[in-house]
């Protein structure tokens, strides 16, 4: 089963517990190429083999200001709708099945981890925000309007 | 079947019958769009002879693979198409309803075969008898039977067929694993090529890896050959469903298509083939008003819907067009906010083209009632996401109430592109080979650049162009260490006709280049058309040159630019270039006429046409038109007028049907004699008479006509009137020749022109001011040679006077 196995992560200086069925690797990322004109949360362009994917800073995503990319910086890749993407983590920790089952969040969270949080889940002690990578690529509502 | 069940030949089966499956699929997708456009233009003997085919194809192969319903069901459409084709029976609107459900039945038919492998059991007696039932044409009008002996027809049909037997059927995954391979070879020898010179090898190595290179280049050529494929089909199905759904809505329809020679990607092709039909469905069901409302807005009966591919550089274009009643943006906001997709806060904050955007978001619908025929969950957000899967965008034009143009742009292609890579803000960017005329050093002797208004200009051998910087552009700095003796002048063609300059800090080199979309939000920026890997290894932006060119919003229009247009003129004076109205003639000629004379199109019923005093005239509403014809249309059915305003007058041209518009090409092949015929131009390869607007509207006198536009006419007063004559036979002529008519005792504010006296005594004609007077007398002789007054019933020296006056009182 899949559905359990969870990429534990700190993003956005927030440690969340991502669903591991759209996340392709976590690998490190060179220096990324600008693309001028885009929108803040897109942190620019690196190749990954013969694959050029586009970084994403959740920084930004969840309404934070951005954060400069450090070369070896590890990034989780991600396939939405056909596109290849990589979100920028602040530390990878673990791979893991979680066995505790996914719980409505509680309490009231910034606007931007609202929206991209589904739920709540018990790892090791500690509570952890559940997040679907993908939500974290959709464009901002924010940036939208 | 008894051979399926004894195991071996059921993959050879399969295999037929797969094949069967996918031909069939295709050859009737394309029949259904033959015959509407057959029912249109009966007299089409091509077309009747490809649908024939079609039919004659399925026929055989299903009895081979003894598929009885299917043979029985083409057979008796193939029948029905001979008697046709003989001339036997008259190709009328139920035959081709009665053929169209042929098809239906027949895609039924194959869609069931493909899940169960089976024929399913049925009756289509119905459908066949359907065929049957339409009458026979007259013995009079049957055409002239062909000299041709009737079996003749197979035999050229069937060597048609073997045609079709010389291309093969390869599963799209293969064809999809084969460009991946490539695509992967070319970024192995990018790499390898890499190496190679960083190592600095002997030459006899480097010249076997150049051959090497060049037999790679040759096969990504004919790869990407192999994927591309006429957009014709794409456009197949759509008239059989612009048909169906305007019967079913009884909206009027007229339905074109161009630019189907355009070549595309297949897989680029399969992702917008639901967007297209989808957009195509919401114009007729949304965007066209019904038949009154159309009448009301003052707009022809038949609403046109245009369907047009085009490509420009590395990107296609597909333009659905329509002349319906456009978005309306507060109505779309008012929706919005209702279904509660953005607050009422949120909303008011909008530009009006976010505003359009709205209905991008999922869960819109512009329906004001889901409709059986829109309403089916297919939103236009899944046609965004789907053009976004393939690196494309979709574009809206819209003029409320008066058409909506719905544009997807795409690249038109996933393979390699020949680019050129330049320099700016210290990162590389690609511009498509394609699209680059010139490059230029810009400290060039032949480079000029002038600051003008903010804006900038560069004049290359005497022509000019706007110029745009790259860093501008991309809101960036300039990089560090760059030299002023580096930067260089691209000049860009982003289309047909258009062309600007866009400077950057240095021209690296030219490489192939292996485009995969950008992301979304990337693409959202209209700047760039894709991602690339090229040697470096580093991802490089290509830059599309029409969405830099839009973002900058300069006219970049090759039009008069000797002139002097400078960059920033609004961009829509692209759109005011010279357009063309492409239309039929009452005798089926092919005629164009320049956009800008006609004042509307209008669709009038034959009554409103009359004639009077040797001429014909049109009744529209309250006025009375000239119509440029020399006699009555011999019909009961609606006419269709240009009509035609130079500023003063009005005529009205009958046409046959409206076909296009278009950019008005440049080249002209003046006519011998000038008359209604200016010349013929060429528009999409076929000749077509360009109308000369001058010499008609010269035919129809404005002074005389009685459709001048009330304008400035001259006022004259009638004095002295005692007996009424004035008012009674007087004022009707002068008012017909344009003046404005005022009695003595009118109360007028106004000064008059001219005053004419009636009476015999001048002293009864006196008026305040210095006004012209024209006196008239009773008696046809004149008193003596220094008479001065005017004989009443001299019509011609009356108006000569008045003329005169008027002149001199105006000098």
């Amino acid at each position: 089963m899949m559905d359990n196995l969870y990429l534990v992560a700190r993003i956005a200086d927030t440690r969340v517990a991502l669903r591991s069925r759209a996340i392709n690797s976590v690998v490190t990322v060179g220096t990324p190429v600008r693309v001028p004109a885009a929108p803040p949360y897109v942190a620019g362009l690196f190749a990954l083999r013969s694959r050029v994917l586009t970084l994403i800073d959740p920084h930004v995503v969840v309404g934070l200001p951005p954060v400069p990319v450090v070369e070896g910086q590890r990034v989780i890749v991600v396939d939405v709708a056909g596109h290849g993407y990589a979100l920028l983590a602040d530390e990878i920790e673990d791979v893991c099945f979680i066995d505790a089952p996914e719980r409505r969040i509680a309490g009231k969270l910034l606007p931007g981890w609202a929206r991209v949080a589904d739920a709540v889940i018990e790892h090791r002690g500690a509570s952890l925000l559940v997040v679907d990578p993908a939500e974290l690529i959709v464009q901002p509502v924010a940036h939208a309007a | 079947m008894v051979a399926a069940g004894l195991g071996a030949p059921v993959t050879a089966m399969d295999d037929l019958l797969n094949d069967f499956l996918a031909e069939t699929a295709e050859i009737l997708a394309e029949a259904s769009g033959a015959l509407v456009a057959w029912e249109g233009d009966p007299a089409d003997r091509e077309r009747l002879d490809a649908i024939f085919r079609s039919v004659h194809t399925i026929k055989g192969s299903s009895g081979f693979l003894s598929l009885p319903r299917i043979t029985a069901l083409a057979h008796a459409a193939e029948d029905a198409l001979d008697q046709v084709r003989r001339g036997h029976r008259a190709a009328d609107a139920a035959l081709v309803t009665a053929v169209l459900g042929v098809v239906d039945r027949l895609q039924e038919l194959c869609a069931a075969l493909g899940k169960s492998d089976v024929e399913p059991q049925g009756d289509d007696s119905a459908i066949i008898d359907a065929l049957a039932g339409t009458g026979e044409t007259p013995a009079s009008t049957r055409p002239v039977p062909s000299d041709r002996e009737p079996d003749r027809f197979e035999e050229e049909d069937l060597s048609l067929d073997l045609q079709a037997w010389r291309s093969i059927r390869v599963p799209l995954p293969l064809l999809d694993s084969v460009m991946t391979g490539v695509t992967d070879i070319v970024l192995a020898r990018n790499e390898f090529g890499r190496m190679l010179r960083a190592s600095g090898v002997d030459a006899s190595v480097v010249a076997a890896f150049d051959r090497l290179s060049d037999s790679i280049a040759a096969m990504r050529q004919s790869v990407s050959q192999m994927r591309m494929q006429r957009i014709d089909k794409l456009f197949a199905p759509l008239p059989r469903i612009v048909r169906d759904l305007a019967q079913d809505l009884g909206k009027k329809v007229q339905f074109t298509t161009s630019g189907g020679e355009v070549e595309l990607d297949r897989e680029m092709m399969e992702n917008i083939r639901d967007p297209l039909i989808h957009i195509v469905r919401n114009a007729i069901d949304h965007g066209i008003e019904p038949l009154d409302q159309r009448v009301a807005a003052g707009k022809g009966v038949t609403a046109h819907l245009t369907v047009l591919a085009r490509q420009s550089g590395n990107q296609i274009e597909i333009e659905v067009r329509d002349d319906g009643r456009g978005l309306s943006p507060d109505a779309l906001v008012a929706k919005a906010v209702a279904s509660r997709l953005v607050s009422a806060a949120e909303a008011r904050a909008l530009t009006p083209k976010q505003k359009l955007e709205l209905i991008f978001r999922p869960g819109f619908s512009t329906a004001a009632k889901v409709t059986s025929v829109s309403g089916r969950g297919v939103g236009m957000d899944i046609v965004k996401a789907n053009l976004e899967k393939i690196g494309g965008i979709v574009e809206l034009r819209n003029e409320e109430g008066r058409g909506l143009s719905i544009v997807l742009r795409m690249p038109m292609t996933l393979t390699i592109i020949s680019g050129l890579m330049v320099r700016a803000a210290g990162q590389y960017f690609a511009i498509p080979r394609g699209a680059v005329r010139e490059i230029l050093l810009e400290n060039s002797d032949s480079v000029r650049i002038d600051r003008v208004g903010g804006g900038e200009l560069v004049t290359v051998r005497g022509e000019q162009f706007p110029l745009l910087r790259l860093e501008a552009i991309l809101d960036c700095e300039a990089g560090e260490d760059e030299d002023a003796d580096e930067r260089a002048v691209v000049i860009v063609r982003p289309g047909q006709g258009q062309s600007y300059a866009i400077s950057v800090a240095a021209i690296h080199d030219h490489e192939e280049l292996v485009i995969k979309p950008a992301a979304p939000p990337i693409m959202a920026t209209g700047l760039y058309a894709g991602t690339t890997l090229p040697d470096s290894g580093q991802p490089v932006l290509l830059l599309d040159v029409q969405g830099v060119m839009a973002a900058a919003a300069i006219d970049a229009s090759d039009v008069e630019r000797s002139e002097g247009d400078g960059p920033g003129a609004p961009e829509d004076e692209v759109r005011e270039m010279a357009q063309l109205l492409l239309f039929r003639d009452t005798d089926q000629r092919l005629r164009g006429i320049r956009l800008s004379v006609i004042e509307r199109v209008e669709e009038v019923p034959a009554a409103a046409l009359f004639e009077s005093g040797g001429a014909v005239r049109a009744q529209i509403g309250e006025r009375i038109f000239p119509v440029h014809a020399a006699r009555l249309p011999e019909t009961d059915a609606a006419v269709k007028l240009l009509r035609l305003y130079d500023g003063r007058s009005i005529l009205c041209y009958p046409i046959d049907a409206v076909i296009d518009i278009v950019r008005l090409p440049d080249a002209i092949q003046p006519a011998a004699t000038p008359g209604l015929i200016a010349g013929v131009v060429l528009v999409g390869g076929d000749p077509v008479e360009l109308i000369d607007p001058f010499w008609l509207m010269e035919r129809c006198d404005p002074a005389t006509s009685i459709a001048a536009v009330p304008q400035r006419q001259p006022l004259c007063s009638l004095a002295g009137d005692e007996d009424g004559w004035g008012n009674n036979f007087l004022a009707p002529l002068l008012r017909q020749a344009g003046y404005r008519v005022a009695g003595a005792d009118d109360a007028h504010a106004e000064r008059p022109d001219v005053l004419l006296c009636l009476a015999d005594d001048p002293a009864q004609c006196r008026i305040d001011g210095d006004v012209p007077m024209i006196r008239l007398r009773a008696s046809l002789a004149a008193a003596g040679p220094e008479d001065e007054t005017v004989y009443r019933y001299d019509r011609q020296a009356l108006l000569e006077a008045l003329h005169a006056r008027l002149t001199k009182g105006a000098a």
